[in-house]
């Protein structure tokens, strides 16, 4: 019960189908990463989860209810194109952010003073927003979405424009709501973030789900393809077997070398050549998953 | 009404009223207003009389082709510029010499009723000059014609006497006149500007305000924020409402400053007057010793106060709404201007007409105008001043107004919900068709 399911959830603007049949699980306690080009739909999708859009059909169901007004005071959302009142102090926008969630104004005072000094910006309350930084707004940013304390949270691009410390911070804070069992949707462009955070991943291109399913699940459908050799010796035969075409030689480096496997080549053999070879001692023989990025655009590059 | 509509309104007003540019204005606003009504005064004032400065005292010669007229346009003649007696000849060198500015040639057949005084200059821009010097002319000519025609003195103060055609509304009873007095008409008129011109201009202001709102919300992209909190509904009413209690208190706090004001200053100046020299009673209300010397104090109703808070209220969340759903359609401010030509148009001819309503306020124009919703409140209000509207035409005006803001909302809304969260939209009477039908 405690998740959020999208069942067969169609979108038209006009004659354009933004979203086609679209149906997915995002899960307590774990990360669904929400990956497209532009315009495959992520945007439309999340606003359909947040009540902002309704469907023409098909179901959004959080907690085993569909979706509704309800719902908004349970969705934190952080949209991708954010911003704030340039000439509101900090304290005031996110008091009315938290009320408009349903946050009582007393009970927001403690709260907007406990997440200011947690992301470093105790001082930054009493300051009009158009004082801060690029970086400070999109930690207020941050801190309206989270302020009221959501069971679902919506992040698109949370990372963009932030520097890698605070990048961490707010890594290890959505870390610690997983821990507490909240529903994470995570959009991003940035593949090896969304390798690093997320649990699930749900892969969308012009509106159609590509790809969906537990983030490990999902790379063991993809060969592993490219293999990381270490060693100390020399190897005779690499080159000939490029020309083969059994392999490709991707990088190579002083006593290593980065190799993509092709169809007629069997890993197992090549290890059983290379354990044969004289004068040659083999630190490292690393058959590599294959990494998000390269099924994004193998899976993307296939359905554009 | 619903909570977070609520806490919109309050989040619109307070981020409004708190700033320094609404506290400053709303004090300011009745000073510069007064000292704009009493800076055109006094410019209009100077550029007749030309009599403030030295550099505008003009050297004028007086060519009398009668023999006779001379002397007498000198003693008529009150004005500050310096006239001198001159051959035609002689003040045609001086004034290309630069000894004279301007000369008037009067001609000897002005004596027998053929032919005008002519006023000659180099520059041309002598208007004030020549309406006071026609009077000076006129006058000395009736006087030198009466004298030679032997008219007794009786006969010429008969000639020299003015009617002035007094007001007297009546009230309900039909006794009591409601305001009396020689300049009560022209009070009345001056009234009926200001109440118009404030409804107007309240209107474009707190309708420009919403624009502006709507616009920084969708270029800031905060709006994304809200509406995932708010439905877009809720977020156009609060903002227009907001907004609208904004005006209400600014204008409010100016009739208050600009009405206290006047009775003050009248209190004040109506201590230092002796009724006496007026002869009037001492005994008389303050109204009536201040009518004596042509000051006028609004006579200012309940009724009237009424009308002009509903009517402000109406026209202001008619054209509210209609300027949200403008701010939503574009990006930016300069965009919207040409989108707010056809929303303002009628609002703009409601203020073209306000001239020829005060002159007729009821012509059929007049009651056309202050009962079509679009263009109602201004014409409404001057007509009020002008105590000229029976209440079955106040009533369907303001049941029209209420309609029309019902579609108005309705229209504005489905445009909102459509646009608000889309950027660069292409705006043509198709699409906006389209986010009616909620295409």
């Amino acid at each position: 019960m405690n998740s959020l399911i999208l069942k067969n959830v169609t979108k038209r603007f006009g004659d354009v189908v933004a979203v086609s049949d679209i149906s997915f699980k995002a899960r307590q306690g774990r990360i669904l990463g929400l990956l497209g080009p532009n315009g495959a739909g992520k945007t439309t999708i999340i606003r359909i989860v947040t009540s902002i859009l309704n469907q023409d059909s098909g179901d959004v169901r959080l907690h085993g209810r569909s979706v509704g007004l309800w719902s908004q005071e349970q969705i934190g959302y952080l949209p991708e194109e954010r911003g704030l009142y340039k000439k509101l102090k900090v304290n005031d926008q996110l008091q009315y952010f938290a009320e408009l969630k349903g946050v009582h104004r007393k009970e927001s005072k403690d709260l907007i003073k406990y997440w200011l000094d947690r992301l470093g910006l105790g001082e930054w309350g009493e300051r009009k927003a158009q004082d801060l930084s690029k970086g400070m707004q999109q930690k207020i940013q941050f801190i309206a979405t989270i302020l009221s304390d959501p069971r679902v949270i919506i992040l698109d691009e949370p990372f963009s424009g932030l520097d890698p410390v605070n990048a961490e911070l707010l890594s290890d804070i959505i870390a610690h709501f997983k821990q507490e069992g909240r529903i994470i949707l995570f959009a991003s462009h940035r593949m090896e973030q969304v390798e690093k955070v997320c649990d699930d991943i749900c892969l969308i291109a012009k509106g159609q789900l590509i790809l969906s399913g537990d983030l490990i699940e999902v790379k063991r459908l993809f060969p592993r393809n490219k293999l990381a050799l270490e060693y100390a010796g020399n190897l005779p035969f690499l080159d000939s077997m490029e020309k083969r075409g059994e392999i490709q030689i991707l990088e190579r480096y002083e006593g290593g070398c980065l190799l993509g496997i092709n169809q007629p080549c069997k890993p197992k053999e090549l290890l059983n050549q290379l354990l044969k070879l004289e004068d040659f001692d083999l630190y490292r023989f690393d058959l590599l998953q294959p990494s998000l990025n390269e099924i994004f655009i193998r899976m993307v590059g296939e359905n554009i | 009404m619903r909570r977070k509509s609520l806490l919109i309104i309050r989040s619109e007003f307070m981020r409004r009223v708190t700033s320094k540019t609404f506290i400053v204005t709303t004090l300011l606003g009745p000073v510069l207003f007064v000292g704009f009504i009493i800076a055109i005064g006094v410019i209009s004032l100077t550029s007749i009389e030309d009599d403030l400065f030295e550099d505008q005292i003009h050297r004028i010669a007086i060519i009398d082709q009668t023999g006779v007229l001379s002397d007498l346009v000198l003693s008529h003649y009150i004005g500050a510029h310096s006239l001198i007696i001159e051959d035609h000849e002689t003040a045609l060198n001086e004034m290309f010499n630069g000894g004279l500015d301007a000369y008037i040639l009067i001609p000897e057949e002005v004596l027998f009723g053929n032919g005008d005084p002519v006023l000659y200059s180099k520059e041309g821009n002598f208007y004030g000059i020549q309406l006071a010097m026609q009077s000076v002319i006129d006058k000395s000519l009736k006087d030198y014609l009466l004298s030679e025609e032997n008219v007794p003195d009786h006969v010429r103060s008969i000639l020299n006497r003015s009617v002035f055609l007094d007001l007297i509304q009546l009230g309900e009873d039909q006794q009591e006149p409601i305001y009396e007095g020689e300049d009560v008409e022209f009070g009345y008129v001056m009234f009926g500007v200001i109440l118009g011109m404030m409804m107007y201009i309240g209107i474009m202001i707190y309708g420009t305000l919403i624009l502006y709102g709507v616009i920084e919300e969708r270029s800031t992209r905060v709006v994304e924020i809200i509406v995932s909190s708010v439905r877009p509904f809720d977020l156009l009413m609060g903002k227009v409402l907001g907004i609208g209690l904004v005006g209400f208190v600014q204008i409010a706090t100016w009739m208050v400053m600009i009405i206290g004001g006047m009775v003050l200053t009248s209190l004040v100046m109506a201590g230092f007057i002796d009724p006496m020299m007026y002869g009037i009673e001492v005994a008389n209300e303050t109204q009536e010793i201040l009518s004596s010397i042509n000051m006028f104090l609004p006579n200012v109703t309940p009724w009237m106060i009424l009308c002009f808070i509903l009517f402000f209220i109406g026209g202001y969340l008619l054209y509210g709404a209609l300027f949200a759903a403008v701010g939503s359609l574009v990006d930016s401010p300069q965009e919207s201007q040409t989108l707010l030509i056809p929303v303002m148009m009628p609002l703009i001819v409601s203020v073209t007409f306000l001239s020829s309503i005060l002159l007729n306020p009821n012509s059929h124009l007049a009651i056309g105008l202050s009962l079509f919703p679009l263009t109602s409140p201004a014409p409404m209000m001057v007509r009020l001043a002008l105590g000229a509207v029976p209440t079955w035409q106040i009533l369907l005006s303001l049941g029209l107004l209420v309609a029309s803001i019902f579609g108005s909302i309705w229209v504005s809304a489905r445009i909102y919900k459509a646009t608000v969260l889309t950027y660069d939209n292409k705006v043509s009477l198709k699409t906006i068709f389209g986010y009616l039908r909620g295409v």
